[in-house]
């Protein structure tokens, strides 16, 4: 009875998400759309957070996907929807490539590496010429679906979904195991058989694959792609924070911190004109001064208590880390 | 052939060997001492055979392979285990779940059978509480989890890093009785790096002494300890 | 090759690659140097807080962009030159690292450093949208007569203000070694780059140290910032690209080369003026620092992991 009490909770959830379209009105649909969009991409983040590795380069991943599918569909006519998963392949594919040079770092040379790739990846497209558009971007015929913003909504919470699977998954396998080992000490992890590049390797393909598709679906609905709107700092910053909000190293975690903060981004934008960001700014430092857990990681009913959360995150980067 | 032989092995750290000229073997079955001074080289050889420091000659075969070039991850699933003088924890797991990490990722078991075999092997040496955290573990505690994770890999050698460092007599004996058996019903061979004389006595077959990166002595305990090598090693000059 | 061979074959390169581009366009090598000057003078403060607190401060380009905000408003307010306002600014922003590093630098000291380094992204964030904020996105600029001085040797002209930040790197590259090498202070701050623990045993106020490291790094990059804000239009995203390029360069030099610094932002800066000159080419100077900074990375740590 107790197993099927906790993926009721889940399962409520995930039916009141099916059906919001029919009960909410176009514009909420469509912040709530974008709020998935940012849950995904949280989501992905906090998979390769897991490793102990953090990347600022969640735009870059992002927009790559979105221009692969952009120009997958333009120039080689391929169906949007198959266009989004030719994004996400173009991510991973990427990724793994760049990560047989940079998963060989850590700590702050491997983060700031994924800074400068997003904006190596802008550059580039930026300087595409006719191919991707250059600076004014690339128009879609019409976007997907036709733009119906139903259909967009449920678009998007097919990449969360996506996203929540691939948490889990991560979660409840000998992944979880081994990401966690390799955070804590490599050494340790190494000596007890982890392959630790191999499964670097595996979250840091499989979170840009995400990133990618979800940056496919952004770019399918919204209808274009400019170097500017596709690899914007936001795609990195919200997610960030949302799943730091929410609590990282859970699937849960991002999920809340998402709706949370997508919600109150959204109202704030309408209070505050400029700078509404700030917010963003000033949550991650205060969760990181006072519950890097996140408000998950302080909630959690089944370790042993929460003081220990806070202090299990500051032990949490190891030996494995080396000084910049 | 040997289970785990070193030939002529060197570690230079820019121009100081930590290891120089040390050949050895060791076989299923038998304790091993490894003694010396601080700053033997002791450590670096348990490093150099576990894979995580590459030696800058000589060569490592493993049951008559070649492993030199081997990465440490592949040699701790070829049955190459090693404990941490200075304890590695993965706090972010709790002790059983550090045990299953060798059944998982050594012996390619499911999650569910690793964790069976894991709750199973910290029965045998009595380790229990296995859900807590590792830091509410007491130091017996602590080196009996270094043990279990170290054979979780199902290893045929085994190093032991200083590994009754901090115990009493009572825990210290436990200990000893411990490795005999592990040595005896797993058929594995153990290499027992130690400073306190009496377990080493007690403990092993043969011992080798370190000074300096290289191989002073070899030998049973009895023999070792009246080397003039030897205790000039450790008393420093005339003795 | 030994260190001293391929260093002699380095300077030569230079010098030949310097000569071929004086032939080609004079004003790329003027420029470049100028600019080589901006972004070492920047770069500096970052290595300091490196070298000896140990922390990437993510947020430094943006406290660059908050000296420019200061120094713009103290300047049209009190009528007089951001030259004038300088020394103040400099002290609000040696109390405003004072600050940030008491109320959060501080308490991650302990933590994994990829906690600091979040906070630290998050501090530049919050700072240059509460800049927004308050400021909105318009930009600033101020007009000053002397900043387009300029120069004429044979038939190209130039402008001669920028050389400031040339002066103003060799200033503060100088002054922070002379402060390091010869007073206590300074050695004492070493000490406890080197070594925090050691430090403490002998007596050093470790945290004490860090804070007044981490205010006068402000301090500096906050003077660096009035002087920008002479040359440069000022909006509240301006800074950021400065953080990247100040990790480019220390990690280049490696931390606590001063000297190494300012050759590696001359080659830099002149590589980014070559390409900006190159018509063609001219959106590619973006990333010249970027893809220099990956495969700086990549290099050390293909060095590094020689075990």
């Amino acid at each position: 009875m107790r197993r099927l009490a906790r993926f009721l909770g889940p399962l409520l959830l995930a039916a009141a998400a099916i059906l919001l379209p029919f009960a909410v009105g176009a514009y909420p649909l469509a912040v709530a759309r974008t709020v998935l969009v940012y849950m995904a991409l949280a989501l992905s983040w906090d998979i390769l957070v897991r490793s102990g590795q953090i990347s600022f380069g969640i735009a870059g991943f992002f927009g790559l996907g979105a221009y692969a599918s952009v120009l997958a569909d333009l120039h080689a006519s391929l169906s949007p929807v198959l266009s989004i998963l030719a994004a996400g392949a173009a991510a991973a594919l990427v990724a793994a490539f760049l990560g047989l040079a940079i998963l060989r770092l850590r700590a702050t040379y491997f983060s700031i590496t994924t800074l400068a790739l997003a904006e190596i990846f802008r550059v580039v497209i930026h300087n595409g010429g006719d191919f991707t558009g250059g600076a004014e971007g690339v128009v879609l015929p019409k976007p997907i679906f036709g733009g119906d913003s139903r259909q967009l909504y449920w678009l998007a919470l097919g990449a969360v979904l996506l996203a929540c699977l691939c948490s889990l998954v991560f979660q409840k396998t000998r992944l979880r195991l081994a990401l966690t080992a390799i955070r804590n000490d490599e050494t340790a992890a190494k000596s007890n058989g982890i392959h630790i590049f191999k499964y670097l390797m595996v979250a840091f393909a499989a979170s840009s694959f995400i990133q990618g598709i979800v940056g496919g679906i952004q770019v399918q609905s919204l209808g274009f792609a400019t170097p500017e709107s596709v690899f914007d700092p936001n795609y990195t910053l919200l997610p960030l924070a949302m799943a730091l909000l929410g609590g990282i190293y859970s699937t849960p975690g991002p999920v809340l911190g998402a709706m949370l903060l997508g919600v109150a981004a959204e109202f704030l934008k309408l209070k505050i004109p400029y700078g509404h960001l700030v917010v963003y700014g000033i949550i991650i430092v205060l969760v990181i001064l006072f519950m890097p857990r996140g408000l998950f990681g302080l909630a959690r009913p089944d370790r042993p208590s929460a003081a220990k959360a806070r202090s299990l995150l500051r032990k949490g980067g190891g030996e494995g880390s080396s000084r910049a | 052939m040997h289970s785990l032989e070193t030939r002529s092995l060197e570690r230079r750290f820019g121009g100081l060997a930590a290891v120089n000229g040390l050949s050895f073997s060791l076989d299923r079955g038998e304790i091993l001492g490894v003694i010396g001074p601080n700053g033997a080289g002791k450590t670096t050889l348990i490093n150099l055979v576990a894979g995580l420091y590459r030696p800058t000659s000589g060569a490592i075969l493993f049951e008559g392979r070649d492993i030199t070039g081997v990465p440490a991850h592949a040699r701790a699933r070829m049955g190459i285990g090693r404990t941490f003088q200075l304890v590695h924890p993965l706090e972010s797991l709790d002790v059983l779940e550090n045990v299953m990490l060798g059944f998982v990722f050594c012996r390619g078991l499911g999650l569910r059978a690793a964790r069976k075999e894991a709750e199973a092997l910290c029965e045998t040496l009595r380790l229990g509480g296995l859900a807590r955290e590792l830091s509410q573990i007491t130091m017996l505690e602590t080196k009996k989890l270094e043990i279990a994770r170290a054979l979780a890999g199902g290893p045929s050698v085994l190093f032991l890093d200083e590994v009754m460092a901090g115990l009493n007599s009572d825990e210290t004996r436990e200990l000893i009785e411990l490795v005999k058996d592990i040595a005896r019903s797993r058929n594995i061979g153990v290499g027992v790096v130690e400073h306190v004389m009496g377990v080493i006595k007690e403990l092993t077959h043969r011992v080798l002494v370190l000074e300096a990166g290289e191989l002073i002595a070899e030998g049973p305990y009895e023999e070792v300890v009246k080397d003039r090598r030897v205790i000039e090693a450790y008393l420093g000059g005339a003795a | 090759m030994s260190l001293r061979r391929s260093a002699m074959l380095a300077a030569a390169g230079g010098a030949l690659a310097a000569a071929a581009i004086l032939v080609w366009k004079p004003t790329v090598l003027v420029y470049g140097v100028q600019r080589a000057g901006l972004y070492a003078a920047v770069a500096i403060p970052m290595a300091l807080v490196l070298g000896i607190v140990h922390i990437v401060n993510l947020a430094h380009g943006e406290l660059l962009m908050v000296a420019a905000y200061l120094t713009y408003f103290g300047a049209t307010l009190l009528g007089v030159d951001p030259y004038v306002a300088l020394a103040p600014t400099a002290v609000v922003m040696a109390a405003l690292g004072l600050a940030i590093y008491n109320l959060a630098i501080k308490h991650t000291l302990k933590a994994p450093e990829l906690n600091q380094l979040i906070l630290t992204f998050g501090l530049g964030i919050a700072l240059s949208q509460g800049v927004n904020l308050v400021f909105s996105s318009q930009s600033f600029k101020l007009s000053l007569g002397y900043v387009s001085a300029s120069a004429t040797i044979g038939d190209t002209s130039f402008g001669v203000y920028d050389f400031a930040f040339v002066a103003a790197a060799f200033a503060i590259g100088y002054g922070l070694r002379l402060f390091l090498t010869r007073t206590r202070f300074g050695k004492a701050a070493l000490a406890v780059g080197q070594n925090p623990r050691g430090a403490a045993i002998v007596g050093i106020d470790v945290n004490r140290t860090y804070g007044i490291v981490f205010a006068l790094a402000v301090a500096l990059v906050g003077a660096v910032g009035s002087m920008f804000l002479t040359k440069q239009a000022i909006f509240p995203d301006v800074g950021g690209p400065y953080t990247m390029k100040s990790f480019c360069l220390v990690a280049m030099a490696g931390v606590g080369n001063i000297t190494g610094i300012i050759y590696c932002s001359l080659v830099l800066g002149v590589a980014e003026a070559a390409i900006n000159g190159l018509r063609g080419l001219r959106g590619w100077s973006d990333i010249v620092f970027f893809a220099i900074i990956v495969a700086t990375i990549l290099a050390r740590s293909r060095a590094e992991s020689r075990r």
